[in-house]
């Protein structure tokens, strides 16, 4: 009993950690840019391929491309929001949202042409290799996948609170005219959050393609599964996200060790729909506040 | 009226701006700004106040007119150059970082200095120097502090790039009388340093105290305006009445 549950807790962290940084990047654009980018997902299975791309064409491990897909996804991001983004995010919030919901599923068309809908899996040697620690058996993939979220987590943690444009990023998204009043180009700055967004999504991607299986079409759970940490843990901070990407993990590794599959999606989104309706404000009132 | 002056520090002249081209809210606002001095711009709710400090500051375009300080032309400069020639804004409402400590939120106040750190190190001190009570808060987040206290914080902030022209923004609403007359007393200070004030302010009474020149602006456009001796006579109650105060 005791393994068991110290087995769920272990493999309940690994899979949050892995869920926090497919989650962090939404949450921070929506936190400090008051934009729902539900193209995030798309980004997010651009990763998956990209690791697949690298691996099959160039034998890249996929801990190496979780690296680097940060600047290749980072430069898409920036570019995505000057050609996108700058044009509607002055305008009303539904315009934007239209814009990215046509970018998500213009990416997931491409995709599908792209690469089929087949599903893919990303097979290394660490892929069904296990650790054994005492009587706990981990498997490798969560593990590294889990090791490479907490440093992409502190790394942006680090750069949000302890470099002065990070913080200037954070004082945007909290107070836009005063930032505006005091020099701070926001432009510019909207743009590196925006590359930083969809940076850790892309390599969210590669993350989640080491632990499961992917196909261009089935993106959009990686968005539902986003907006569902995002609302649990209220917007924009790192820690926030984090801590409630760690709930759904150990939610979800749970009621899997005891529950069909199935219920595992009832258990979280009814948890989802409670705390909606709890809070009243829906989406747009938790896209008001800000980190 | 035809006004005297000397020297202007800051002279708007036929401003036309707004958020949307083509649907101006300043229709052609002519301002004044004599140096050292405070002067007030009053007017209801929606007059285009806040919008004339914006263009101002240089964080909102113009769609035509002219700004000028000291006799040059900073209409078109982005809004590091006005802060680097010594135009500094206090926007309308909270606007202290309410997430980031105090003293990130004033370092953020050299945000235009941060290539040279000695010089924003410099400033940054000599900011905590000038309110002390500050220091003990530093580590606090902004939005811990009473309103007095983000009030202060908010004025530091702002004179960490060492403004000589102040743009305030209803710097008394949603405090006490109390704390409300420190601002007022603060600005007042700020003058007798030689800084250049330019308040908006819906306190009326509390503004024409310490103006020595009033402008009242309506739907865009310039409305009245004269001395604080003129205001505190019969323009004073033409006005509040005028505004319902
Ligand atoms: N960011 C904005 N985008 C679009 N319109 C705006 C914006 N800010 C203000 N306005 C509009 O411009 C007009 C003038 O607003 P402004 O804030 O300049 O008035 P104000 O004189 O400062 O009023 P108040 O005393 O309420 O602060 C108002 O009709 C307002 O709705
Ligand atoms: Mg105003």
């Amino acid at each position: 009993m005791v393994t068991t549950v110290a087995g769920i807790v272990a493999n309940g962290i690994l899979l949050g950690l892995v869920y926090a940084i497919a989650a962090l990047g939404l949450s921070l654009i929506m936190g400090v840019m008051g934009i729902i980018n539900v193209a995030h997902s798309a980004f997010i299975m651009l990763g998956s391929f990209l690791a697949l791309g690298l691996l099959e064409w160039a034998h890249i491990d996929p801990i190496a491309s979780f690296f680097i897909a940060l600047p290749i996804f980072f430069v898409v991001g920036a570019v995505v929001y000057r050609l996108i983004v700058t044009r509607v995010e002055r305008a009303h919030q539904t315009q934007g949202l239209i814009a990215m919901f046509g970018l998500m599923v213009l990416i997931e068309n491409l995709g599908t042409i792209a690469w089929t809908t087949d599903t893919r899996v990303i097979t290394v040697g660490y892929s069904n290799a296990n650790l054994t620690v005492g009587p706990l058996i981990i498997a490798d993939a969560p593990l590294i996948a889990g090791v490479l979220a907490v440093v992409l987590i502190l790394a942006l943690r680090l750069f949000l609170h302890s470099t002065m444009v990070g913080r200037a990023i954070r004082a945007m998204g909290q107070n836009r005219d005063a930032a505006l009043s005091l020099g701070i180009n926001v432009r510019r700055l909207s743009a590196i959050m925006f590359g930083l967004g969809i940076a850790s999504a892309g390599a969210a991607g590669v993350a989640l393609a080491m632990i499961f299986p992917f196909a261009p079409q089935t993106q959009i759970q990686w968005l539902a599964w986003a907006f569902l940490i995002v609302v649990l843990g209220g917007l924009g901070r790192v820690e926030s996200t984090l801590v409630s990407a760690l709930m759904v993990g150990l939610i979800q590794t749970a009621a899997t060790a005891f529950l069909p599959f199935d219920y595992v999606y009832l258990i979280l989104y009814v948890a989802l729909a409670t705390i909606l309706s709890v809070r009243r404000q829906g989406l747009r009132g938790v896209a008001r506040r800000a980190i | 009226m035809i006004r005297r002056m000397d020297a202007v520090k800051l002279d708007v002249q036929k401003l036309v701006a707004g958020y949307i081209p083509g649907h101006p809210i300043l229709h052609g606002v002519n301002l004044k700004i004599a140096p050292g001095q405070i002067t007030v711009v009053l007017g209801p709710n929606g007059a285009g106040k806040s919008t004339a400090l914006r263009v101002l500051a240089g964080f909102l375009a113009a769609e035509s007119g002219s700004v000028r300080l000291d006799g040059d032309e900073i209409v078109d400069l982005p809004t590091y150059r006005h802060i680097e020639s010594g135009i500094a804004l206090l926007p309308q409402g909270h606007s202290v970082f309410p997430d980031l400590t105090v003293a990130e939120n004033i370092e953020l106040g050299g945000w235009i200095l941060r290539g040279d750190r000695r010089r924003l190190h410099q400033a940054v001190d000599d900011v905590f120097t000038r309110y002390p009570h500050l220091r003990d808060l530093r580590n606090k987040s902004a939005g811990s502090l009473s309103g007095g206290q983000q009030r202060t914080v908010e004025i530091a902030r702002l004179l960490v790039s060492n403004p000589r022209v102040l743009l305030i923004d209803e710097p008394s609403v949603g405090l006490s009388p109390v704390i409300a007359s420190q601002v007022y007393r603060e600005l007042t200070a700020l003058k007798a340093e030689g800084r250049t004030i330019l308040l908006v302010d819906q306190d009326i009474r509390a503004a024409i105290r310490i103006a020595d020149y009033i402008y009242v602006l309506n739907s865009g456009k310039n409305e009245i305006e004269g001395d604080r001796a003129a205001f505190e006579g019969d323009l004073g109650a033409l006005v509040r009445g005028w505004l319902g105060v």
